[in-house]
């Protein structure tokens, strides 16, 4: 399969979207007028309400949904005139329900499944196998049969065989519903490792406190437009935006504000421990 | 799939029909059921698919419909083309075969796709069939399209791992399949069981014959609908015993 050309590689964007409007077969509106433009190494992490228009939203990135009107780019390659597949050699989707991607025999096969699809030679299939098992803790259960797993580790195992094919872009749909905190750690070290390798990670989620630390840059969506959209700090810890797409406000920043304290919101807890302490 | 599924998915809709008591709609459907399953006229047959196709113009479903009517469509042409080439019946009775067919699926279709799961549920209670049948049925009925909306995001999911659902020759394609289907199956089968342990957990099964929160009740415009329909079945009956050509 023809992997999709960086293009957009003088310009750092990776994906934009131009007035993007986007309407369902039965009339219903889900994107107004989204535009927005994501650059190389971005953490973007976007929130709403139920119905917002935030998986539709991520659904154009990968070509799944194509706009009714205006433009969606990814790396400067106009989704229309590219395939899902081809778009998906370089953004990587882990849906919100893993038991709708898992199938084949063994955890070992599900890896293999998307690597062969994009038609990788067998000897890079096996390291990519290998390092996917070793990273997310998979490889006990390797011969294992995937619909056999616990909620936790079906999660983990498609984030493991998205991230076996070293997407660019990779796309989380609600990555923390059922995983513990240990998991929730775990996946929050993974997303810092690929924002460091200069990858870009688009996180869909309610859970505001797991984003918090992250500090990701951060686009609150509500019946389908963007209504808010800039660093955490900005976006997050302002009750009266957070309020508009039914966004909790962090735990965090209630403390500071209870404190008196003024931005920037200490992102950690332990960040927190040293301004109380005066340190 | 979605052609298949869409054939027994209701519509709400507003118009006369849709306000008919069910059972009368049930025994327009049958009725046309019945009378396509008897009949040897092609006359008489095409007459049973125009009158369906002038109902569902009236309910407002006529895209839906035609949508489903597809795959029904062909199918019919199948039996048609087996019954011309293989079976020793005559032409006639191959072109019988494949209409009847079609106004059969048709009028089950019309029905299904105009009655709500719960005036179904309403329907078979009267017509006194165990409990456990009608909730089996019903919930069978309300599944179709929450499997088809499964089924769609099934085949996203693999899409966005490379897998491309029209490559390939035809058994190719349908091996394609197989990552759709086993997870539809996995997804189905936890679905029930999660919704076993919540009606259990809600008591079902604590009476033998639980009550109904609504009744079924006859309107005028229901007597009327039932009136022209005995009249039609009588000419129906006249036609096809006295007069020639049907």
């Amino acid at each position: 399969m023809q992997a999709l050309k960086k293009v957009d590689d003088l310009t750092n964007v990776v994906v934009s979207f131009d007035a993007v409007d986007f309407s369902h077969p039965n009339g219903t509106v889900a994107l107004r007028d989204v535009s927005l433009k994501i650059e190389r190494s971005e953490l973007v992490a976007i929130l709403g309400t139920n119905g917002a228009g935030k998986s539709t939203l991520v659904r154009h990135i990968n070509g799944l949904l194509k706009p009714t009107h205006g433009k969606v780019a990814v790396f400067g390659q106009d989704t229309r005139s590219a395939t899902s597949a081809q778009l998906s050699r370089q953004v990587g989707i882990v849906f919100q329900n893993p038991n709708n991607q898992l199938f084949a025999q063994s955890v070992r096969k599900e890896i293999e499944f998307g690597l062969r699809n994009f038609g990788l030679p067998d000897n890079v299939i096996e390291d990519r196998i290998k390092w996917a098992l070793d990273t997310f803790s998979l490889g006990d259960y390797a011969e294992r049969s995937p619909i056999e797993l616990s909620g936790g580790e079906k999660k983990r195992l498609c984030i493991a065989l998205v991230l076996a094919w070293d997407p660019s872009v990779l796309i989380l749909d609600e990555p923390t519903v059922g995983q513990d905190s240990e998991q929730k750690e775990k996946l929050a070290d993974i997303i810092r490792e690929l924002i460091s390798e200069r990858k870009n990670v688009i996180l869909v989620t309610h859970d505001v406190e797991f984003i918090w630390p992250l500090q990701p840059r951060s686009v609150l969506m509500a019946n389908g437009s963007i209504i808010a959209d800039g660093p955490a700090q900005q976006v997050l810890a302002r009750p009266d935006i957070a309020e508009k797409s039914s966004v909790f406000v962090p735990q965090l920043v209630d403390f500071s504000i209870i404190h008196g304290w003024s931005s920037p919101f200490p992102p950690t807890p332990e960040a927190a421990e040293r301004k109380l302490r005066g340190v | 799939m979605q052609w298949i599924a869409s054939g027994f998915l209701f519509v709400r809709g507003t118009t006369a029909y849709h306000r008919l008591d069910p059972r009368v709609r049930l025994a327009i459907s049958l009725s046309i059921f019945s009378i396509s399953l008897v009949s040897q006229s092609i006359i008489f047959l095409s007459a049973m698919i125009a009158i369906t196709v002038g109902i569902v113009v009236f309910a407002k479903i006529v895209r839906r419909f035609a949508k489903s009517m597809v795959f029904t469509a062909i199918i019919s042409l199948i039996a048609f083309g087996l019954n011309y080439y293989f079976a020793p019946a005559s032409p006639h009775q191959a072109v019988v075969f494949g209409i009847r067919l079609f106004a059969v699926i048709s009028s089950t279709s019309l029905f299904f796709m105009t009655t709500t799961p719960d005036e179904l549920e309403q329907v078979m209670k009267w017509l006194h069939l165990p409990p456990d049948f009608i909730m089996i049925f019903v919930i069978a009925i309300r599944f179709v399209p929450v499997l088809m909306l499964d089924a769609l995001q099934i085949m996203d999911a693999q899409r966005a791992r490379g897998l491309e659902f029209d490559k390939g020759n035809f058994i190719k394609r349908l091996r394609n399949m197989i990552p759709v289907i086993i997870p539809l199956i996995a997804v189905a089968l936890n679905r029930s069981l999660d919704l076993a342990e919540a009606m259990d957990s809600r008591a079902y099964g604590a009476t033998k014959r639980p009550t109904s929160l609504y009744k079924l009740s006859l309107a005028k415009r229901d007597y009327f609908t039932l009136a022209i329909l005995v009249a039609g079945l009588g000419i129906g009956i006249y036609l096809t015993l006295f007069v020639s050509i049907f």
